[in-house]
């Protein structure tokens, strides 16, 4: 697996090059993992309720937050500085074709991840996303073409929890949460972003990252 | 006449809601050609046509709840 660091980036380029990737995962190129940043955006899933979008349009654009409809599933939900999103371009087809096994990979993921910063977090019954007490700390809502899965998701890590207050997130009535607020402290993003890669070699049962992986999160042969 | 039906999507899931169409009654269509979203939980999944042809009647909504396996689209 590829884990692919993109850094700070506007929400349509990330989705541009998800696109271009899942044409090439389809071909044969090996699963990829693109790591994100975005500027504050509003990203309603195919399965949205307009009316849990909280703000007017003209009021969000006027603050710089743009609203984008987009091919996932799930309702809205936002993204902004601090938050961590995860892009996995996967070919379901090596991964047994199983959509929900998919998702529950994924909450394994960041729950795996959390641990490692001693934080305790679950799944909840029934709603997908990963949840510590009763406030949610990621949320998940992907895309399949062609058996190839894109989208993914979004973890708070030093999230302004502030984005969160123009809409009801996933349609739910829910207070979104994150590392840092849990910590007490901000969380070194790239801390974050070392641990993930370990975590997604065991979910998705690849071998585990040389120990001298060193900066480019890549786990796999790839010189 | 071949009719294009909601696809296996793993286990646990025996129904899905069409989220959106990508094609209407008349398009001309190729195979391989996604001609529906179809939602599961948090998954979107395109749904194909196998064979080419032109789309004859939509069986269903979007909005509505369909079962794996059944059919949602003509194609002549």
């Amino acid at each position: 697996m590829d884990i692919q660091d993109c850094g700070w980036i506007a929400y349509p380029e990330a989705y541009e090059r998800q696109k271009a990737l899942v044409e090439k995962v389809r071909k044969g190129r090996e699963d990829i993992v693109l790591l994100c940043e975005h500027p504050a955006v509003v990203t309603c899933g195919r399965l949205t309720d307009q009316r849990n979008i909280l703000v007017d349009r003209r009021e969000l654009s006027r603050r710089g937050v743009e609203v984008y409809a987009v091919d996932r599933g799930g309702d809205v939900t936002a993204h902004g500085p601090g938050q961590l999103v995860i892009y996995p371009i996967m070919d379901l087809r090596r991964h047994g074709k199983d959509l929900r096994g998919f998702l529950r990979k994924l909450e394994q993921v960041a729950i795996d991840l959390l641990r490692e910063f001693d934080i305790v977090a679950k799944r909840s019954l029934g709603r997908t996303g990963v949840w510590v007490g009763q406030k949610k700390i990621v949320s998940i809502g992907v895309g399949v073409r062609k058996w190839i899965a894109f989208h993914g998701l979004a973890l708070n890590v030093n999230t302004d929890l502030s984005v969160f207050s123009v809409i009801r997130p996933c349609g739910l009535d829910v207070t979104m949460t994150s590392m840092r607020e849990i910590l007490q402290r901000p969380v070194s993003m790239r801390d974050v972003k070392k641990q993930l890669a370990g975590c997604l070699e065991r979910a998705f049962g690849c071998p585990p990252p040389p120990r001298d992986a060193g900066e480019s999160y890549a786990s796999s042969g790839r010189a | 006449m071949h009719q294009v039906v909601v696809p296996e999507l793993g286990e646990g899931i025996a129904k899905v809601t069409v989220a959106c169409w990508h094609c209407r009654a008349g398009d001309r269509v190729r195979a391989g050609q996604e001609v529906a979203e179809v939602a599961t939980d948090k998954a979107v999944f395109n749904v194909e046509t196998e064979k080419a042809g032109t789309v004859q009647r939509l069986l269903v909504r979007e909005g509505d709840e369909v079962a794996v396996g059944e059919a949602i689209l003509v194609i002549e």
